[in-house]
């Protein structure tokens, strides 16, 4: 069998393949091509050499529909909404989040307001008809939207997720009157109270949904030119995938699958080392992006803002939950208007790059430090691909950094890379201990290309006790996605007093959505199942997620619910309230779809480990540098054992060890440092 | 949850202080470990803000983010306060900490102590704000306070909600006044001041569950200061602190000092304070700028009222001279060391105790407006036409559900419109210059747990100034009751002083509450405090629009053809103020534009008497 994923990234197209039978991985890198996406995945593919017709399955991850909001080159769209309610979409919270900016900008609306049409309809929060629905209003709506040419139709109709029989009637007239527009019903794409969020995460959907659905499309027919017959799934934001179908009719749930695929990465590869518990940190060109993986299983969010909580466009679906910080091997270091040394989170990105790609870029990057400190190598950077220019990048940190502070070029990059790896370890702060994890009870999984350079500092300054570089680092988004099981999950608003709550009622809520699940997933028959109940005292507006079995639902078992939240919420927050009413607010559940684990290769045993050169270094915040011996992760056998200080490089990155940490090959071949110096 | 384990102590030079702050002679910090503590202090109040959000049990605090977390030293300096709730707390916990040190001297603080306080000689809002804090020790040593402020549901008195509008005539009738209190005591639980605080609030399930929502966001601040102190040392943490002041000072000199010396003043006013009704409430600003200080003068602003519009509070002055220096960057102390703000006591701003602060806030942002107003002249490219100025557009309704017979109480702050700024258009619907991240309550969200039906929020047509760049809309938001209670209508009292325009542009129109009762046919406008309407009245809460920036007739046809298309502007005010013609189908009548703007034009200047 062979199993090939690629991930379509802002700059390079990844491939990785595996063939089990050979126990073998195929890799490959292309240039995105950014007008043609279609046209990088069948390029990286031909690069890989495998036969398309001998691929079983494909598992694809692509940026097509952030891009189409970001860059807004989605369909005409028009909205159905329920009377007096045009402007929600409009008015959004009303809120400012950057409170002293008198130029905040709201989220940019999709679709116009003239574009937007009521219906006279209106149920109350029970589901009861408060006025019905008048037939004529919605003739009358899509008849504005089909003279305006409309491409894509979205329908929010208020309390539509406790009875959608309106917003059903709604859809059936709008695809009968434009047969050809693209078609979103709110309660479809999120069965949850709270208008505006519901709204704007079906308008998404409509907005990006005819070029997402013709790019799948296209990608299959021209995979099946090719030779491909196999089955084709598509990378979601919830870390699992799904059929092409499913990301057809949804496809906002694809929204946010760039950077997820490392973290299931994370998972399973600390899952196969005995690490249930691991924080991913993937740290690229311009970002750095950290998550919690426990016991195995990546943490969710309920939902994100497409270009940030200020002025972004909400998106209510599940996410894997990710701390994203602007610091990458692009991010520029700068000195303030008082003096003080800052990084990012502007980057110099691929173009012009950072100053030692000698792309014309003139300002000091991390990567630039990491050049100047000799921690990479000027003449082994991906693969000797590219030349650095050290000299250039020295010269730039001492005229734009170490000057105006007063310190030498050595001293000035060193406080680069230790005021980037502050901000990383607060971002790792964030996704731990900020939810109640103390980080020294998990293993930090370093990747992309900066991340192996400076995970063991940031493991050191959080004292995480291990870390793992595993492999592929700079394809591990892709080698994730080899990995992610099918995923689909859906959520119901059930509003009702724990103490009151029917359970039958609830079950039934349950066998509607597992229904729903079923005829989501292309293989049922492989399924795990998750329920989880969204519980709060009552008063409160915020809930959690209390994991609960469908044997608990069917018992009825209260007290078990009710204790399992009540020690969820000392967890999180560090102080309960046992002796107060709690509510319910929504079910959740999630459809998994076990895909067959795949076998990876043992490492062939090597113990000893030689360097293949020596080099002058400096590591630390030592004013001398240090004679370190380099390695080639490439010659490196199971078994081997490496003391720090060290570099071991690898195509597209390095690994730093400082003075007190000391690397072991597991017999798979991932990297496992304790770190010196944590406790 | 397992305590955390403290990271390894690697204190330098942990020396003995005599609690002072600063040391006497503050050390230059190398870059790296002052940039780190500059952006842990601020991560830890924010994180405060986030667990306090999460956990609290009313929505003035999960929606409408009606509080502030901060850390405050010994000497009342603010080291480090959350971003994005509230704006007019700004930086205002200093003089809680002053005077709570003159209440219990230096030594009168224990780990474990938890403080309550309300009172308003001090604290000088209105009572639902209530402040928790507690001492951190490091060492034995006070260093500083953790202080949660909230806006608690109810605490008392003739109202609840937000307290009873303008004739609330004393803080007895607004309800229970807490002067430095401690609810605990090395740990220990005053259980007889809790008794009071349980039997004389109606909501004690709400309001004492978020003070437990309080006091664990100080812990939690606690535990994050012990990291930074084990981490760095006593005094390499006080440096950094003296230090991020002294730079934050620096970055809003120089932002001043780039304008141009001089003395800038702008006026403006309220109908009347809601209680003496044929008396405006003048409201006035001069602002000195000279060499990078500025000084923002409001002695001729009202006297207190014995209207209930009254507070004690620099916030008008911080707020805009927070907006106009460092807009995007942390508070801290050093942010307001470069402005000095005189306010005389006995102003409305500087009022006296027992003047009545139940609606202490209403007036701040208008004062904001006319601050940023008079610094027009001064900064032309970042000043924008008024806003609405409202705290409220706030709904406010309730009663006693006669099926469940639980108390309930619909809350929602309404936006309203922004001014014109001098590259875009006002936002429409938004809240005001004193609230940032405060967000209005979704129509489902209301009615999962109240019994009414939000018939309608929307936009109203013409309601934004017209201008080269227009004012922002208000917003009608129309609420059904389908029990009986009680509304507040705390009118907005801006009809005679709607949100101006800027440079030529026009002013936006008024807010309003209109009421309709069962049976009739017209809606009227209504100032009341909880007055009884029956089941089935409809009430609109109307938000005012913001003013518009530039002459109307300079605006861009197209621009002004898009917003009919829209159905912002009416085609009549298009024509008639905007001098721009459309024909039926909404095309542009070019000729008939250029004519129509020229002669209005000549009706402008005419009338201008050139």
């Amino acid at each position: 069998m062979i199993v090939v994923a690629i991930d379509i990234g802002g700059t390079f197209t990844d491939l990785v393949g595996f063939d089990a039978k050979a126990g073998r991985f195929v890799e490959a890198k292309s240039l995105t091509t950014p007008r043609e996406l279609t046209r990088g995945v069948l390029d990286c593919m031909r690069k890989s050499g495998l036969d398309a017709a001998a691929v079983d399955e494909l598992i694809h991850g692509s940026t097509i529909a952030i891009n189409t909001l970001i860059e807004r080159t989605g369909a005409k769209t028009g909205l159905i909404v329920t009377s007096g309610t045009r402007d929600v979409y409009i008015v959004g919270r009303g809120n400012r989040p950057e409170a002293y900016n008198l130029f905040f900008h709201r989220h940019r609306p999709l679709v116009p307001r003239h574009l937007t049409c009521e219906v006279e309809e209106r149920l109350t929060s029970a589901g009861d008809i408060f006025r019905p629905l008048n037939k004529a209003s919605v003739a009358e709506a899509c008849r504005t939207l089909a003279a305006a040419g409309v491409e894509a139709i979205a329908v929010c109709l208020l309390h539509s997720y406790v009875d959608p029989t309106h917003e059903r009637t709604v859809g059936t007239m709008a695809s009968a009157a434009l047969p050809h527009a693209y078609l979103s019903l709110s309660h479809d794409i999120l069965r949850e109270y709270r208008e505006f969020e519901r709204l704007s995460t079906t308008v998404v959907n409509a907005y990006i949904g005819p070029r997402v659905g013709g790019y799948v499309k296209n990608l299959k027919s021209e995979l099946a030119a090719a030779g491909f017959a196999g089955e084709l799934s598509i990378m979601r934001s919830n870390g699992g995938v799904m059929t092409p179908e499913v990301a057809t009719a949804r496809p906002v749930a694809m929204m946010e699958s760039g950077p997820v695929g490392g973290i299931i990465a994370s998972a399973r590869v600390g899952q196969k080392l005995g690490f249930a518990n691991v924080i991913s940190f993937d740290m690229g060109g311009t970002t750095a992006k950290t998550s919690l993986v426990r016991d195995g299983e990546p943490t969710l969010a309920p939902g994100y803002y497409v270009g940030g909580y200020a002025s972004g466009h909400p998106v209510m679906l599940p996410m894997i939950d990710v701390i994203e910080v602007g610091a990458g091997g692009g991010s520029i270091a700068w000195t303030d208007d008082v003096g003080a040394l800052k990084v990012g989170p502007r980057s110099a990105g691929a173009d012009p790059g950072p100053i030692c790609y000698r792309g014309g870029g003139s300002e000091p990057t991390i990567t630039d430090a990491n050049v100047a400190l000799g921690r990479l190598d000027p003449h082994n950077f991906l693969g000797g691909e590219l030349v650095l220019d050290a000299g250039a990048a020295c010269a730039g940190i001492a005229h734009k950094i170490a000057k105006p502070l007063g310190m030498d070029a050595v001293a000035a990059s060193q406080a680069i890379l230790q005021i980037a790896i502050a901000k990383m370890a607060l971002a790792v702060r964030e996704v731990s201990v900020a939810k109640g994890y103390d980080p020294r009870d998990f293993a930090l999984v370093a990747s992309g290309g900066a991340g192996p350079l400076h995970v063991c500092a940031i493991a050191r300054e959080l004292h995480i006790p291990k870390v793992i570089v595993p492999l592929f680092p700079s394809h591990f988004s892709a080698l994730g996605m080899l990995l992610a099981d099918e995923r689909h999950d859906f959520i119901r608003t059930f509003y009702c007093d724990l103490a009151s709550l029917d359970f039958k009622a609830l079950a039934a809520v349950h066998d509607e959505m597992a229904a729903e699940a079923k005829k989501a997933l292309r293989h049922a028959e492989r399924a795990a199942w998750q329920i989880a109940l969204d519980l709060r005292y009552v008063g409160q507006e915020f809930t959690l997620p209390v994991p609960v079995t469908r044997e608990a639902i069917k018992q009825a078992d209260r007290q078990k619910i009710r204790a399992a939240f009540d020690a969820l919420y000392e967890h999180r927050y560090a102080h309960q309230s046992p002796d107060e009413p709690v509510e319910m607010v929504n079910i959740r559940l999630a459809a998994i779809g076990k895909r067959p684990t795949l076998r990876f290769p043992k490492l062939a045993a090597r113990k000893n480990a030689k360097p293949a050169r020596r080099r002058s270094v400096y590591l630390g915040d030592s004013r001398q540098p240090l004679t370190c011996p380099v390695y080639q992760r490439g010659e490196l056998g199971a078994g081997a054992r490496i003391k720090g200080p060290a570099l071991i490089e690898e195509h597209g990155t390095t690994t730093v060890l400082f003075a007190a940490d000391r690397c072991t090959l597991a017999p798979s071949g991932e990297l496992i440092i304790d770190v010196g110096g944590t406790r | 949850m397992k305590p955390p384990r403290h990271p390894e102590v690697r204190a330098k030079r942990a020396s003995k202080g005599d609690g002072a702050q600063a040391n006497k002679k503050p050390k230059k910090l190398d870059a790296v470990t002052l940039e780190v503590i500059r952006n842990a202090l601020p991560a830890i109040a924010n994180e405060m803000a986030a667990d306090l959000q999460r956990t609290s049990y009313n929505m003035m605090i999960y929606e409408v983010r009606d509080f502030c977390t901060s850390l405050v030293n010994t000497r009342g300096e603010l080291i480090a306060q959350n971003v994005g709730g509230v704006s007019h707390f700004v930086a205002d916990l200093g003089v809680i900490v002053t005077d709570g040190l003159a209440r219990y001297g230096a030594k009168g603080f224990a780990e474990g102590d938890v403080i309550i306080t309300n009172h308003q000689a001090v604290a000088g809002q209105h009572l639902n704000n209530i402040v928790i804090y507690m001492p951190y020790f490091y060492k034995g040593e006070l260093l500083l306070f953790a202080m949660v402020r909230a806006h608690w549901i109810d605490v008392g008195g003739m109202s609840t909600g937000f307290g009873a509008g303008p004739s609330v005539a004393d803080p007895w009738l607004e309800g229970l006044q807490l002067d430095q209190l401690k609810i605990y005591q090395a740990g220990k639980r005053n259980e007889t001041l809790y008794r009071v605080l349980k039997d004389n609030i109606r909501f004690p399930e709400s309001s004492l569950g978020d003070m437990k929502s309080q006091m664990a966001a100080c812990r939690l601040a606690l535990r994050r200061m012990s990291e930074l102190f084990d981490k760095y040392g006593r005094d390499t943490v006080l440096d950094a602190i003296a230090q991020i002041f002294a730079e934050t000072e620096r970055k809003c000199r120089n932002v001043v000092e780039k304008l141009k010396d001089g003395v800038y003043e702008a006026a403006s006013f309220i109908d009347h304070d809601g209680v003496k009704r044929d008396e405006r409430v003048p409201i006035h600003a001069k602002v000195s700028i000279d060499r990078g200080s500025m000084i923002i003068d409001l002695s001729r602003c009202s006297a207190e009222r014995k209207a209930a519009i009254n507070s004690r509070t620099y916030a008008a002055a911080r707020v805009a001279y927070k907006a106009l220096t460092g807009p995007l960057e942390p508070v801290n102390e050093g942010s307001f060391r470069a402005l000095k703000v005189i306010i005389p006591e006995g102003s409305v701003m500087m009022a006296r105790y027992p003047a009545p602060m139940a609606g202490w806030s209403v007036i701040v942002p208008t004062v904001v407006d006319t601050i940023i107003k008079a610094l027009g002249p001064a900064m032309t490219d970042r000043v924008p036409a008024g806003h609405h100025g409202l705290l409220g557009g706030s709904i406010v309704f309730f009663g006693v559900h006669p099926q469940t017979k639980r108390r309930f109480v619909v809350q929602s702050i309404e936006g309203g419109g922004w001014g014109g700024r001098p590259a875009e258009d006002g936002e429409s619907a938004t809240v005001s210059v004193c609230q940032g991240d405060v967000r209005n309550a979704s129509i489902e969200g209301i009615e999962l747990k109240c019994p009414v039906i939000i018939e309608r929020r929307a936009l109203r047509i013409d309601s934004g100034g017209a201008g080269k760049h227009r004012g922002g809309l208000g917003l009608d938001t129309c609420v059904r009751n389908l029990v009986d209670g009680r509304w507040n209508f705390d009118h907005p009292r801006r009809e005679q002083c709607p949100p101006w325009g800027l440079w030529g542009g026009q002013p936006g129109s008024h807010g309003d509450f209109l009421l309709r009762l069962p049976g009739e046919n017209d809606f009227r406008s209504m100032e009341a405090p909880h007055y009884p309407v029956p089941v089935d009245a409809e009430v609109i809460v109307r938000t005012g629009g913001g003013g518009g920036w530039g002459n109307p007739l300079e605006r861009d046809a197209a621009s002004v053809r898009n917003d009919v298309i829209e159905q912002l502007v009416s085609r009549r005010v298009a024509a008639e103020t905007y001098g721009v013609v459309l024909r039926d189908d909404l095309t542009l009548d070019e000729a008939a534009t250029a004519a129509r703007r020229n002669a209005l034009r000549s009706a402008a200047k005419r009338g201008s008497g050139q």
